[in-house]
């Protein structure tokens, strides 16, 4: 039932966005309130939280959990009377075609949201390649953005171009996140690979995306200042399916690996590379990002169910964000009781908790922005902008309190490492192992 | 035909290989075969051979079809796609396989089942294809068919996300990967050894079916020119229809080979492989069979080489390169008719 309702909103969505485009977008289209159109102010009407991920298809098990951690926010927030006298309605769009992200598809969502008075904020998106294309848009509107899952650096940092992507309003930040940086995610498993895991000469392969190339990057510089060899570094942009060749590659011949890491996501391919190591009898440790760590071996699309349980045993993930917070017990009763009636992705995902972070984020600014007397549509969408991205406020999460820097970055950033557990109950899946703080 | 449409292209008897383009392109080939077998070493080099033998048996599709009507059959790479969800779909539906079959006859057993019904049911789907979207517009300027071609391609990819959803499926691996064999000291997987075998094959067979029996002769005048093979009492539509058959039952044998040997298949496979198979059958000589078979190999082998010697990103861009070199000094390709003076 709640797809059918998710559709129908993205359906209107759509609409709205037509509309705005042929009429162009200085215009203010409907609300996408389902036909009632949300002329600003609306009388203490309905505002929209917008949600941009990827939510079919093999990505779904990246989407599915994390839009279902803000919604459990959103739900919260409209039982207890909504913000104010608004009530809160949750917009996701999915800007994933052929089951994969689509950075083209993604910009469209963003000029739907921005275009839209109503909405408020959006929580998203997942993957750094689709911020590197929202960012511009969001920042040029004002709206706030709150990504529970982006890692690359340089979406936020100025060293690293994040002044490209906001070169509209370059000091008024609108783009948040709550997940650690890839300076953080790739480091720290090149620690826990050379120390913790003992792992000394590693094959690295990339999948040429704007996230992957970049942890690889971040990570290899690490693991080889530790003192570890890389015996060799390939990329394989996001459509191979044979990996066979870089496997079975002379220089693996010569000086074989005891050990993987992959920079990428599964929907490039690290399933299928999984699979093929496994095939060619390389048993050693698969490590990687937090674009690895996907689901469980019932979810469609997720790296366990690609390569097949035994395949996947013996790897190893990072997640950029608080993997054991204190309230984590709660927050995943309260997950699975408030989703146990659907079909699929009953139990968090890895960044359900995130999201949900983030929705809180943009509705306690949006409180604070209500309360402050901002009354028509523009006005409160540049108050929840300002309040949400003011490094002197600090937010109280599900994953703890959360402030952000001066560039929208978390000041409590943590990064969590993750196994694949064959026997976990209800089938292989990926289990906490530990976490480290990176907070000041 | 008038002569106006002639001046573009002569209409020559594409499927007649050898007589016109001598023994150049294959010694060419046989000392670029030594080469590499040198340069990679054994396993690369079956690797190579393994995953060219499946772009071949695509583009062997491509270049038949274009060899007698002249059409890029975009959809082809679909069919293909098709083909690998048609062999899920009996060996998990049909023959309930889930994983490598415990023996050799069962293994036998499931393979050829598979292969048959495949083979036949992608065969047919090729024939309805051209059937309801290529005959109707067998006189239409050239766009028109090619346009077609693109929404066949995006119907059989929609329909089925539709039946499977766009997530990438798990495929039963009816030979066991693990079972390899040592050959002079290497250790070469059994369903390398499979594919490569089967696909040489039926390469074979294709080219023997076309130089050597009657429907064969019926293709080759065909292709040559249509209107005085039809005058000659060749039925052009059933000609027609036995190609798109036979490439069709071919891309449909390569998509159970994909399974088989990926253990892994999505909706999107006919759009990348068919794109590398295309270009295979332009590198080989459009139109020609046995271009199209080393076109595939070629492909092959410029992936593995690229990922041997750690540029597997511009593999690729290496591809495309040795595409255009190919062109530059052999504009039909390697294999291609060479056209007279006359153009």
């Amino acid at each position: 039932m709640r797809l059918h309702k998710i559709s129908a909103l993205a359906g209107v969505s759509i609409l709205a966005f037509a509309a705005c485009s042929s009429s162009g977008a200085s215009t203010a289209p409907s609300a996408g309130g389902g036909g009632e159109s949300a002329a600003p102010p609306a009388s203490k009407g309905e505002l929209t939280l917008g949600v941009s991920l990827p939510l079919s298809g093999g990505a779904a098990a990246d989407g599915q959990p994390t839009l279902k951690g803000a919604q459990l926010e959103v739900d919260r927030i409209n039982a207890a009377g909504g913000i104010g006298g608004y009530t809160i309605k949750l917009l996701p769009l999915d800007h994933a075609v052929a089951g994969k992200y689509n950075e083209q598809q993604a910009a469209q969502d963003m000029q739907t949201f921005v275009a839209d008075d109503a909405v408020i904020g959006v929580v998203g998106p997942y993957n750094s390649a689709v911020a590197k294309v929202q960012i511009p848009i969001s920042n040029s509107a004002g709206l706030a953005q709150c990504s529970p899952a982006n890692t690359n650096t340089g979406l936020t940092k100025p060293e690293e171009g994040a002044l490209d992507l906001r070169k509209d309003f370059p000091d008024r930040i609108n783009y948040i996140r709550v997940a650690a940086t890839d300076s953080l995610q790739g480091p720290a498993m090149a620690i826990y690979d050379y120390d913790t895991l003992g792992l000394k000469n590693l094959l690295i392969v990339d999948d040429v995306t704007t996230f992957g190339k970049g942890v690889a990057d971040t990570f290899q510089t690490k693991f080889e200042e530790l003192g570890g060899t890389v015996v060799l570094r390939q990329g394989a942009p996001a459509d191979t399916t044979d990996f066979n060749g870089i496997i079975n590659s002379q220089a693996v011949e010569a000086s074989p690996p005891d050990g993987v890491y992959y920079g990428g996501v599964v929907t490039s391919g690290a399933g299928l590379f999984l699979k093929q190591l496994r095939q060619a009898g390389l048993d050693i440790p698969f490590t990687g990002p937090d674009g690895i760590v996907n689901g469980s071996v019932n979810d469609d699309g997720s790296l366990i169910k690609i390569a097949g349980a035994d395949a996947a045993a013996n790897s190893y993930g990072t997640i950029a964000a608080i993997g054991d917070f204190p309230a984590k017990a709660e927050f995943d009763a309260a997950f699975e009781e408030h989703f146990s009636a659907d079909s699929d992705f009953k139990t968090p995902g890895a960044y359900s908790g995130p999201a949900n972070a983030c929705a809180v984020v943009l509705l306690e600014a949006l409180k604070a922005a209500v309360d402050g007397g901002a009354a028509d549509m523009a006005g409160i969408r540049e108050a929840v902008r300002a309040y949400a991205s003011d490094p002197a406020n600090s937010f109280d999460t599900v994953l703890g309190p959360i402030s952000f820097d001066e560039n929208g970055d978390t000041t409590v950033p943590f990064i969590s490492f993750y196994e694949v557990d064959t026997a976990a109950t209800g089938g292989a899946d990926w289990v906490f192992k530990e976490q480290q703080s990176f907070g000041e | 035909m008038t002569s106006s449409t002639v001046t573009a292209e002569a209409r020559p008897n594409r499927f007649l290989v050898a007589r016109r383009s001598g023994v150049g392109p294959y010694l060419f080939i046989l000392a670029l075969t030594v080469v590499m077998y040198f340069v990679l070493g054994p396993k690369q080099f079956v690797n190579a051979l393994t995953i060219g033998a499946i772009y071949a048996l695509v583009a062997l599709g491509y270049t038949m079809v274009y060899g007698i009507i002249e059409l890029i059959n975009f959809a082809h790479g679909d069919v293909f796609m098709v083909g690998s969800f048609v062999s899920l779909f009996v060996l998990t539906n049909i023959l309930g396989a889930t994983g490598p079959a415990p023996d050799l006859a069962t293994i036998v057993y499931q393979l050829v089942v598979t292969f048959a019904l495949t083979m036949s049911v992608v065969g047919v789907l090729g024939v309805t294809i051209e059937r309801f979207a290529y005959r109707p517009l067998r006189n239409a300027p050239r766009l028109a068919p090619l346009i077609t071609a693109i929404g066949i391609s995006f119907i059989l990819q929609n329909v089925v996300q539709l039946i499977y959803g766009p997530s990438p499926i798990n495929t039963p691996q009816v030979i066991p990967p693990s079972a390899r064999v040592d050959i002079a000291g290497v250790s070469i997987g059994w369903i390398n050894i499979f594919i490569i075998v089967t696909a040489i094959s039926l390469m074979f067979g294709l080219q023997l079916f076309v130089s050597r029996t009657k429907v064969g002769r019926a293709m080759r005048s065909t292709a040559s020119d249509r209107e005085a093979a039809s005058l000659m009492g060749v039925d052009i539509n059933r000609t027609i229809a036995i190609t798109f058959l036979i490439g069709s039952a071919l891309a449909g044998a390569a998509g159970v080979v994909q399974g088989l040997y990926f253990g892994n298949i999505t909706s999107a496979l006919g759009f990348q492989s068919g794109l590398k198979a295309f270009t295979a059958a332009v590198l080989g000589g459009i139109g020609n069979i046995t271009g199209a078979a080393i076109g595939g190999f070629m492909i092959g082998f410029v992936e593995v080489t690229a990922a041997n010697f750690g540029f597997f990103v511009w593999a690729q861009a290496a591809v495309f390169m040795i595409l255009i070199v190919t062109l530059v000094f052999r504009p039909s390709g390697l294999f291609g008719q060479q056209l007279g003076e006359r153009a």
